[in-house]
């Protein structure tokens, strides 16, 4: 057997281990999506058939002799106009974005300055404080609902998105001042040392030196004040039942139905509509909320 | 010389003084909103809460007696709370296992190296960031007795027989609260179980392997005592809102058909706000709480642990 052969055989046998590793490559791959694919449709599947409810018209939806999960006439937007001109929704919105606003900016008064206090300025027992602040988070709506409707009774606010004004800062500054103290660690204790020996006081120090690098931080505390608020359902139940006051879940759930009977058009295109957006929104952020709860467990 | 320095140092000693207090002045100052807010909207209602429980307190009622532990003797009496407890109980656990279970195959599949990794990540968290709500409302339209999704795709692939009507029957309307529940949880779960996977110290692994360790010592003693925690507190945060969450049951089956499906939270929910005996309504919540109480101690000390380290 001549060298040249032997190198030969070599090549051919590399080649060969190649294509065999890129066979089991493409075999794994393959693996994973079909592991992966009745996942992604249970995942999304409702979701779509929201969708081609809320495009439907009346008559295409309780057809019963047709294939349901598409169009067999002409997508119509007549669910959504249905909403603004002959329901509340336009009201819904509007009262779901006062009320996530209003709650963002509580939140944050509340929040930023705890946080940074639980971080930064050495309080003995500021561990504990933390804590007995973000156990706030752990007693949930439901222990609270009742007694609560006493308190928010003696405020005059029943019935009124003031109400939830006042009562969502009770899941919102819990987990936001977590979030926050976590946050103000990592920022380097030298910035704000060096405006104090420049003659800021410490409050100008934190107001000009802290706040300005941590704003990632604390719009990441906004994204999840207005998440959360939109997350809720029971307190709003509870607290307001006058339609025009309602935030959208709510407005959708409650409202758009009229005796026992359920337009589901409207319904769906009321959901897509807001849930969508907030759905989106809160997927870029999902990793820090993952990481601001099981953060110690992941160290 | 020496007495130069050392009045120096006394006054260094003084102006530390002030700035100690001035610190923590400051300090507790910026603390003080967020303590005074979550003492009066947390701490003073629940305690407030334990107080209406041992009362007669009705919604129209100004005055409210306290009746000591009738509301709790009553409560127990009542075989639909009865039923709630045990719907809750098992509703918790059973959803949990679901949860866990597909949220570790899921992130085990999500891990792996694959293209379009992350738009499929992006798909399958959409149940755990649309409004709770809001897709319970989806899944009533899909479990529609007449123009159920699920009765059409499941007959059609022979799965399913008949028509069942799934929120109508006792025996199914747990079944698909629980479904709900699991499709809103898992990607949660898996969520949490990949950020756990990450944090497996990769070096590690390979040292292993040089050094020998077959496949499953490597899992035994690198990656489940860095998984398993995390796991843990991820399913103890589900857990939490799992117990608490009223939208699914109330917007699904409203505890129906015939109590079926009732949990503490709606019970609650109807005793204490729509019969307007707040009194009772305060006492069936309260039930909650021994059972929130060890979930709540084990997640608080992994908080410590992070504090410490």
């Amino acid at each position: 057997m001549s060298g040249v052969e032997v190198i030969r055989g070599r090549e051919a046998r590399r080649a060969e281990g190649a294509r065999r590793a890129r066979g089991r490559l493409v075999r794994r791959h393959l693996l994973v999506y079909a592991g992966l694919l009745p996942f992604i449709l249970i995942a999304v599947f409702p979701v779509f058939w929201m969708a081609v409810t809320a495009f439907k018209t009346d008559n295409d939806l309780v057809n019963p002799t047709v294939f349901p999960f598409w169009f067999h006439q002409p997508p119509t937007i007549t669910h959504f106009t249905y909403l603004f001109q002959h329901t509340y929704y336009g009201d819904w919105i509007y009262n779901t974005m006062v009320i996530a606003a209003c709650v963002s900016a509580i939140t944050l008064l509340v929040a930023v300055p705890a946080g940074y206090a639980l971080a930064r300025v050495g309080l003995p027992g500021a561990e504990n404080m933390g804590i007995a602040i973000f156990l706030g988070y752990l007693i949930p709506p439901i222990l609270l609902f009742i007694p609560l409707s006493r308190v928010v009774g003696l405020t005059h606010l029943i019935d009124t998105k003031w109400a939830l004004v006042l009562v969502y800062p009770t899941f919102t500054v819990p987990y936001c001042t977590w979030l926050l103290s976590g946050f103000f660690k990592t920022v380097p204790p030298e910035i704000e040392e060096a405006a104090q020996v420049d003659g800021c006081g410490r409050l100008s120090a934190l107001l000009r030196t802290v706040i300005p690098v941590s704003w990632p931080g604390i719009l990441t505390a906004v994204i999840f004040a207005f998440t959360l608020t939109m997350q809720d359902f029971l307190y709003s139940l509870v607290f307001v039942s006058v339609s025009d006051q309602k935030p959208v879940p709510l407005g959708v759930a409650t409202d758009l139905i009229r005796g026992d009977v359920y337009y589901w058009g409207s319904l769906m295109a009321g959901a897509l509509l807001v849930g969508i957006p907030v759905a989106i929104l809160y997927s870029f952020f999902l990793d820090q909320f993952i990481s601001g709860i099981t953060s110690a467990a992941v160290k | 010389m020496a007495e130069v320095e050392l009045v120096t140092g006394g006054r260094a000693a003084a102006r530390r003084g002030t700035f100690t207090r001035d610190r923590l002045v400051f300090g507790y100052a910026l603390l003080a909103p967020a303590v005074l807010y979550m003492c009066l909207l947390v701490g003073v209602p629940f305690f407030f809460s334990l107080y209406l429980s041992l009362s007669d307190a009705t919604v129209g009622s100004q005055v409210a007696r306290f009746v000591g532990f009738q509301n709790f003797i009553a409560i127990f009496q009542d075989s639909t709370f009865r039923m709630a407890l045990r719907n809750t109980v098992m509703f918790t656990v059973i959803a949990g296992i679901c949860k866990g279970l597909l949220g570790t195959l899921m992130a085990f599949l999500l891990i792996q190296e694959v293209g379009g990794k992350k738009f499929i990540r992006s798909l399958i968290v959409l149940p755990w960031t649309l409004p709770v709500a809001i897709s319970a409302l989806a899944w009533k339209w899909m479990f529609d007795p007449q123009f159920s999704a699920i009765n059409y795709v499941g007959v059609r692939l022979g799965l399913i027989h008949g028509w069942p009507n799934w929120i109508g029957e006792p025996g199914l309307a747990m079944a698909a609260v629980i479904a709900v529940n699991v499709w809103r949880g898992f990607p949660f779960a898996a969520i949490v179980l990949m950020a756990a996977f990450s944090a497996v110290p990769l070096e590690l692994l390979d040292a292993g392997k040089v050094d020998g360790a077959t496949f499953f010592h490597r899992y035994r003693y690198i990656v489940i005592p860095v998984v398993a925690p995390i796991l843990f507190v991820g399913l103890l945060f589900d857990t939490v809102f799992t117990l608490s969450d009223l939208s699914i049951v109330y917007l699904l089956t409203f505890g129906g058909p015939m109590g079926t499906t009732e949990i503490l939270p709606t019970r609650a929910f109807e005793i204490g706000i729509q019969a307007g005996a707040l009194g009772r309504g305060a006492a069936i919540a309260l039930v909650l709480f021994p059972i929130l109480l060890p979930v709540v101690y084990f997640l608080l000390r992994n908080l410590r642990r992070r504090e410490t380290l």
